[in-house]
């Protein structure tokens, strides 16, 4: 070890208030950022986020548009942080909502012409069932042939995309849809009810809500829920304690691919209505950075998902009034996690500044 | 030109123990010599003062008569004093020669051509390019020389150098040290292996609580006086009733205890075999690294060896996870307490928890009864003295001794049959020494019995019937413990053998 100038220092006692309070003080963060970088594309900073954080939210059909995207990325963010708090990474929750999304969609052409209450609980379970069985692949790599859940995960992202595409050119494409990558409508019964007419919103944020309550009572009210705490925080305390690792990492994998297949069912029932190629514009790579952001906390989650919807909608604002490309609601996520990264290491590490002895300076 | 390194008066104290106490000591180029002690005499904070890793309270070192101020390793290297870690600081992924030009001054063609020098000089065979995690340990241990060989260094410290290395490596390692050392390099070697020192050594000076207690010529030595001042003639001041009867019921028996490992840096366990009475302890001694972390996760089910037999209670439970074998009534401190008996950022309860045997109703129908677990905590705290009563605490802010009570309280609140700990007293103040000891004894006088692995001789001496010793996995015969000496158990631990 080299005797640097800066030192770096684990805090022994972080305050639960500060915690949870550096969220805010990335996402104010993030905004400064953001007005940097459009003055720095020459836009008036004041007025460009107005339209980015503002405007989109400043009248019903806006607000509808927030919850209607906070929706899937609540209910993905609730999900992996089951697999987060217990040191399983789980990044492939796109590929897991594209499966979830095959997997009901194909139990919702079935029905393509027929009607019944009891076809839209058919697909939401087709599309959790999907979910978690798409999920299961890497938990169950990891646990017997010890791979790496990060990559595989991953990498079954493009794979589920990859078995959509076919899907909706190939055999499930409609067949008086002159040759366009899509599937049939699907009928009414297949489709989530609007909670108001005339807006999108749709019945789906209600599994969302259900999802927090439920992952809240499982996480902080049972056994599983202590177990999982204990694996993240030392997984020697849990081989210790003899909890059935492999049986739990099966388990919050599960939990985690059935709600990103939740989501899926949500969005293609929901506003879409079919299957086509674009079904998610990534929410399952966001929500990760909605569950960091809400602290994996089932209610931090529900706030988190909002702010980020909100750079969503932002994006499509700004592309409308400015111009600008609506990648940079990428931008914003990115800036989001950047920051909230940051200030967690301030808050767990201390920043020691060495003095120069004569002795050091000699060199 | 000869070396010469003098130690004057060194001191250096942490909170509650003193590490090195006026040490006083001088070397001179030409010779080999051991630097010897049991974990904790203080080997290992000198070493760390010579190359500036840590500042000395007190005290000087000399290099030919000069005064060095060795406030950082950069200092030690400027100064010529090398370093060979007991752990290799190699990225893995790199090559030999990138990890050797990292921290070089010239450019890489005539840094290839003065190693490729050294390898000739001292017959290393060792390939350049190919990435370090390739290598063997020894191999990597070569890499970690050269390093230090490229300084031309006139100072050469390896601490604990034989601890990953096979029979071979071990015998080439002394080969170059020797060659090492008919160049003028001084050589400073840490050990606790009584045979190296004789087989290798010129002088040893020998370490205990921090003080050097002997400076020898190894020639006059011989592995029972060694031994004799290393462990030196602890007297325990209360000793356990040795309780040795032959009728009793052998509660746990252990067969064919076998244990293999890729990992250099684990032991394996060859054919360890067993078996503990009912109310007795048997003590099982050893440097640590020599395979008693190994021991006490299969003991406590966190691995599961093959074709080990382990009989409790006339069952057999070596398929067992700790869990399992909890409810059987086992019970385990494991000698990492801070992280691995408790998690510090959990409250009191909730570590608790941890020990959620069958009969607790911690758990009604897979959900949280935070009131039993906590009117458990509350019976716990009391019940072993520790210092507070709120249950709510986290346990990071339990001092040691408080933490070590709050475990051993967890486990034994369950009477346990038998509890298997290690190390259950390391690092802790005198007070909670002797509360530790007196709870393990008071176990045994309630018929149940322990398993005792620990490190330090005086402990075992004091709480054992009968004692093992493991060194390199390999675990002794068993011996009542009124007659085994500290002279025996030095010999024993350091790979000697008594007969």
């Amino acid at each position: 070890m080299e005797d640097l100038l800066i030192r770096i220092e684990k805090r022994n006692d972080v305050p639960t208030t500060l915690y949870f309070f550096t969220p805010f003080i990335a996402i104010i963060l993030t905004i400064i950022g953001g007005g940097i970088i459009f003055y720095a594309l020459g836009f008036n900073p004041v007025e460009a986020l107005k339209f980015y954080f503002i405007t989109p939210i400043s009248n019903l059909y806006g607000f509808s548009e927030l919850l209607l995207k906070a929706t899937p990325l609540c209910l993905i963010a609730i999900g992996l942080s089951f697999c987060f708090k217990s040191n399983n990474w789980n990044i492939g929750a796109e590929g897991q909502l594209t499966f979830g999304a095959i997997v009901g969609g194909g139990v919702a052409l079935l029905f393509y012409n027929q009607d019944g209450f009891y076809i839209l609980p058919l697909i939401i379970i087709a599309g959790a069932i999907g979910g978690m069985i798409f999920a299961l692949i890497p938990a169950i790599l990891k646990t017997y042939f010890n791979t790496n859940e990060i990559l595989v995960s991953l990498m079954l992202v493009y794979v589920s995309k990859l078995i959509l595409d076919y899907l909706v050119v190939g055999p499930w494409s409609n067949p008086e849809g002159f040759n366009f990558p899509e599937t049939r409508q699907f009928s009414d019964s297949s489709r989530m009810p609007l909670l108001f007419e005339g807006l999108r919103i749709h019945a789906g944020i209600f599994i969302a809500l259900a999802a927090v309550l439920v992952s809240w009572f499982v996480l902080y009210k049972t056994y599983l829920g202590f177990q999982i705490k204990v694996s993240g925080l030392s997984l020697k305390t849990a081989k210790y304690a003899g909890f059935k690792g492999k049986t739990m990492i099966l388990i919050v994998f599960m939990i985690s691919g059935a709600c990103a297949g939740l989501a899926g069912v949500g969005e293609i029932t929901g506003p879409i209505g079919q299957l086509h190629r674009m079904i998610s514009p990534d929410y399952g790579f966001t929500a990760i950075i909605v569950a960091f952001l809400g602290r994996l906390n089932p209610f931090g989650i529900i706030f988190a998902s909002l702010v980020v919807s909100l750079t969503y909608l932002g994006a499509e604002t700004a592309q409308i009034f400015l111009q600008i490309p609506q990648y940079t609601g990428q931008v914003f996520q990115g800036m989001i996690l950047f920051f909230l990264l940051a200030s967690d290491y301030l808050l767990f590490f201390k920043i020691k500044f060495q003095n120069f002895s004569k002795n050091e300076l000699r060199h | 030109m000869a070396t010469d390194l003098r130690i004057s008066n060194i001191s250096k104290i942490y909170p509650g123990c003193v590490a090195n106490d006026n040490v006083s000591l001088q070397f001179k180029s030409g010779k080999i010599y051991a630097l010897l002690g049991e974990n904790g005499a203080g080997k290992s904070t000198l070493v760390k003062i010579l190359s500036g890793v840590i500042n000395p309270d007190n005290g000087e070192v000399f290099l030919n008569e000069k005064n060095l101020k060795l406030s950082s390793p950069l200092d030690a290297k400027k100064n010529k004093i090398g370093m060979v870690f007991q752990h290799f600081n190699l990225f893995e992924t790199l090559s030999v020669f990138e990890n050797l030009s990292i921290d070089a001054t010239e450019d890489n063609k005539s840094l290839r051509v003065r190693i490729n020098k050294i390898l000739k000089k001292y017959n290393f065979n060792i390939d350049l390019d190919v990435p370090v995690l390739n290598l063997s340990a020894g191999q990597k241990q070569k890499v970690e020389i050269i390093r230090c060989l490229l300084r031309s260094p006139k100072v050469l410290i390896m601490d604990e150098p034989t601890s990953v290395l096979t029979e071979q490596e071990t015998e080439e390692l002394f080969i170059s040290l020797k060659k090492f050392c008919d160049e003028g390099i001084l050589i400073i070697y840490i050990t606790h292996k009584l045979k190296e020192v004789l087989s290798l050594c010129d002088e040893v000076a020998v370490m205990r609580k921090g003080k050097v207690v002997s400076v020898s010529q190894t020639q006059n030595e011989k592995v029972e006086t060694l031994a004799n001042k290393m462990v030196g003639q602890k007297l325990a001041k209360i000793k356990k009733k040795i309780n040795i009867s032959k009728n009793k019921d052998e509660i746990f028996k252990v067969k064919h205890l076998n244990f293999y490992s890729d990992d250099p840096f684990e032991t394996n366990l060859v054919n360890l075999n067993f078996s503990v009475k009912k109310g007795e302890c048997l003590g099982i001694a050893g440097i640590s690294g020599n395979g008693q972390n190994e021991l006490f996760q299969i003991l406590s089910g966190e691995i599961i060896t093959p074709n080990t037999s382990i009989i409790f209670r006339n069952k057999e439970i070596a398929k067992l996870n700790p869990k399992q074998r909890r409810e059987y009534l086992m019970a385990f401190s494991p000698e990492d307490r801070i992280s691995q008996a408790a998690v510090p950022e959990l409250k009191i309860y909730e570590n608790v928890a941890l020990n959620n045997f069958k009969s607790s109703n911690f758990f009604e129908k897979g959900l949280v009864n935070e009131r039993k677990i906590k009117e458990h905590s509350k019976k716990i705290l009391s019940d072993f003295s520790v210092n507070t009563d709120n249950v709510e605490l986290k346990s990071q802010f339990l001092s040691g001794g408080n933490l070590q009570k709050l475990i051993l309280g967890r486990e034994l609140i369950t009477a346990p049959e038998l509890l298997i700990c290690y190390n259950p007293t390391w690092g802790l103040d005198v007070g909670a020494i002797n509360y530790i000891h007196e709870t393990l004894i008071k176990i045994n006088d309630q018929e149940k019995s322990t398993i005792l692995i620990s490190t330090d001789t005086e402990e075992l001496l004091k709480l054992s019937d009968r004692i093992a010793v493991i060194y390199k996995g390999k675990l002794s015969n068993i011996m009542p413990s009124d007659e085994v000496t500290p002279e025996k158990l030095g010999i024993l631990m350091g790979g000697g053998s008594i007969d």
